[in-house]
């Protein structure tokens, strides 16, 4: 979405905060609309080939359990978000850190893809909530009828949420990092949550590959054929006319995958082969990282 | 409008799924009932669907791009229930996939744009478009206000949503614990970016979508009609307007609109429209202004279009039209007009939100009052082209020092390199760049 406004701004993150960014910029060195577009579907098919990259390599995390990781994320995100002190938020950071470390997440990149991502925006939106929340103030900087008075809680309130949001994203990051896509549907199958979400949710993740390698087709072939310069009202025109036609395949295609799934003895029923064992390891950190966090939420009360 | 974790209370956001949990339940079994079996490809293509719509960038005029959530445009061709579904496990794949949203606030999220945004598209467009025939132009208009309307009416909770954090979850020294803006803060923050932005866009491109559909493959809008929406009447010739007759007719709609707000607020007396004595009005004076701004406009506006570099052609002629009839708002009476100090909004509310108050100090302007402190446009007895002369002159020079500091800080970013690089590995699997080929071409 176009705005700097409070919320929208992540929206704009995920650009900033995929792995990559494909180099093309126009002359003067702005990014038309057509090459952000392209951008932001290479980095997603980027970003999911290197994280199930990252999934498959052997490391602390990827060989727990799922349900376990699922479990012990929670956990996390949980007392990341009921906990009001500063030092438990760092302390919750150095264990996924150390984390990152022991499941050979590249250290470099998990740091600066989260830092530089969603909590910076967060950083920005919350600059101003400095100055507005009532409070003694820290100082008073006075430059004519300038007052530079940032208060006290305000600064607090925007140390605590910056931390707070830097957290649950860099446990967000190490838990799709560390664990195939298909083992994470599994795993919420374990939450109870209804077999047909579970189904829905895993063909959507195989289909929009499919669209998105479609899209990226039907753009790059206007780009490569466009050579004047066009009008917005025709970008537009062009843009919707696409979203039309993408949306007449899909009716087609779904036609066409029901029609498969009958011929393979679909009958409304969904048969998963059977998971993982939990292991006395999995247990072990499951218990442990669940202790630690109501420990962090306990005990963080006290800390500031 | 995605929601990240830590923004809310875990109470807040957990909460909320009293209200989106069931709305999945009934949607479920509501969209089992209708399309049986065929439902599960059908779905998963359509989330599919709406994530790859998601990711479109779409021009705006002025030089920027914006993307769309498409969940008005598959409430129509699908009905609401099915749209919950698409959208909710586009939001679940965006969350916990690609970082996109938070994974404890999946709740809050889907309820305001998974749930509560295809069906206040969905009852905008059924009530706007009545019984008009399928394939009429009306269908197409009233699906564009619909889809506007409902992304807004998401962002409103957005708004809501953030705001009422530091009200419930603020320690004993006041500190913030979650988003730090309290209502009054957020509410408008998240309207105003999302009324004239996305959800405009969002409104053009579902507008645009379903008229694509209507030309192209109407059978997708007559096929499903009959399943879940039984009782709209039925296909009908695509009838279209002339321009010139939407164009003055939405105006007509508007100035009446605005003279019954207007007739509100006086409290029913034509005389005070808008709270204000507009017999106080010296019209002989209003008369000077116009002319003055008129002769300004006709000045300022060739120019700014001829000197401005091509890329700001447009946008620059428009702020500086903008700018020159900006001070209109003089004339009415009684009230300080534009957005006034915290005294005038003390006047008009009766109290001063306290933030306000911290936050009017800071930004204090140089040229506060929106007028050059001189006697010749600010006296006592100046008249009102004066006064008018120098609001648009603080006009002019507060958009040149906006855009100045905008560039300066789009400059540093630029110049800054500060972008994450794939390590060597992901390197290799990198696609082929697809704008090298064909730089400097296309749009």
């Amino acid at each position: 979405m176009t705005s700097p406004a409070v919320p929208a701004a992540p929206d704009q993150a995920r650009v900033a905060a995929s792995p990559s960014r494909s180099g093309d910029r126009r002359r003067d060195g702005r990014v038309g609309w057509l090459e952000k577009t392209l951008g932001g579907i290479t980095a997603s098919i980027e970003h999911a080939i290197f994280t199930e990259q990252h999934a498959r390599t052997d490391g602390w995390l990827q060989r727990r359990d799922p349900r376990a990781k699922l479990g012990m994320f929670l956990a996390l995100v949980l007392a990341a978000s009921l906990t009001a002190s500063v030092a438990v938020l760092v302390g919750l950071y150095a264990l996924t850190l150390g984390a990152a470390r022991a499941s050979r997440v590249p250290f470099s990149f998990f740091v600066k893809r989260v830092w530089l991502g969603i909590p910076f925006f967060a950083g920005i939106v919350v600059i101003p909530a400095i100055f507005m929340v009532p409070g003694p103030r820290l100082f008073d900087f006075a430059i004519g009828s300038l007052h530079l008075a940032p208060s006290a809680p305000g600064a607090g309130g925007a140390v605590l949420f910056v931390a707070r949001v830097g957290v649950s994203v860099s446990l967000a990051v190490l838990l799709v990092m560390t664990t195939p896509w298909a083992d994470i549907l599994k795993s919420l199958r374990s939450l109870r949550v209804p077999q047909v979400f579970v189904l829905v949710l895993s063909m959507t993740y195989r289909y929009i590959f499919l669209f998105l390698h479609t899209a990226n087709g039907i753009l790059l072939a206007r780009k490569s054929r466009v050579v004047a310069r066009t009008t917005g009202g025709e970008q537009r025109r062009w843009i919707s006319g696409t979203m039309g036609n993408l949306m007449s395949r899909a009716f087609k295609m779904s036609n066409d995958v029901y029609a498969a799934m009958l011929a393979r003895g679909f009958s409304g029923e969904m048969r998963a082969r059977a998971f993982h064992r939990m292991r006395t390891a999995d247990w072990a950190a499951l218990g442990g990282v669940a202790a630690i966090a109501a420990l962090a939420v306990l005990g963080g009360r006290t800390l500031p | 409008m995605h929601i990240p974790d830590g923004y809310l209370s875990p109470i807040v956001s957990i909460g909320l799924g009293a209200a989106t949990v069931p709305a999945w339940g009934i949607a479920s079994q509501k969209v089992k009932a209708i399309l049986n079996n065929r439902t599960i490809p059908l779905l998963a293509i359509f989330a599919a669907l709406s994530f790859t719509i998601m990711m479109f960038n779409i021009p705006v005029p002025g030089g920027t791009t914006a993307h769309g959530v498409g969940g008005t445009l598959i409430a129509i061709v699908l009905g609401p229930w099915a749209a919950v579904i698409a959208v909710s496990v586009a939001l679940v794949i965006q969350a916990l996939f690609f970082g996109d949203g938070g994974v404890l606030a999946i709740f809050a999220n889907c309820l305001n744009m998974g749930v509560l945004l295809p069906f206040v598209g969905y009852a905008v467009y059924r009530l706007l478009a009545g019984r008009a025939p399928l394939l009429s132009s009306r269908r197409a208009v009233a699906a564009g206000v619909a889809a506007y309307v409902g992304i807004t009416v998401s962002a409103l909770a957005v708004g809501i949503e953030l705001g009422i954090q530091p009200l419930l979850f603020s320690d004993a020294s006041g500190r913030p614990l979650y988003s730090p803006y309290d209502l009054n803060a957020a509410i408008p923050a998240m309207l105003l970016a999302h009324a004239f932005g996305a959800s405009i866009v969002e409104g053009l491109i579902t507008y645009l979508g379903v008229a694509y559909l209507q030309k192209r493959h109407p059978a997708y809008l007559t096929s499903l009609r009959g399943v879940y929406a039984p009782g709209v009447t039925d296909d009908g010739a695509a009838s279209s307007r002339p321009y010139w007759q939407v164009l003055a007719a939405t105006t007509l709609a508007a100035v009446a609109v605005l003279f019954a707000v207007g007739l509100v607020l006086g409290g029913g007396n034509p005389g005070r429209l808008f709270g204000a004595d507009w017999s106080q009005v010296n019209w002989a004076d209003v008369g000077t202004m116009l002319l003055v701004t008129a002769v300004i406009a006709v000045v300022i506006v060739p120019l700014a279009y001829l000197a401005l570099p091509r890329r700001l052609k447009r946008i620059g002629a428009a702020f500086a039209l903008v700018a020159d009839i900006a001070p209109l708002g003089l004339i009415a009476p009684g009230f300080a007009y534009g957005e006034g100090g915290s005294k005038d909004v003390q006047a008009a509310f009766g109290y001063i939100p306290q933030g306000l108050q911290h936050l009017s100090g800071i930004f204090s302007a140089p040229l506060s009052g929106y007028t050059i402190p001189l006697p010749f446009f600010s006296g006592a007895n100046a008249s009102l082209w004066h006064a008018a002369v120098g609001y648009q002159a603080t006009g002019i020079v507060g958009i040149l020092l906006c855009g100045g500091v905008i560039l300066a800080i789009a400059r540093l970013l630029r110049g800054g390199g500060t972008v994450p690089d794939l390590p060597e590995d992901a390197d290799a699997e990198r696609h082929p760049a697809p704008g090298d080929a064909a730089e400097g071409i296309g749009a």
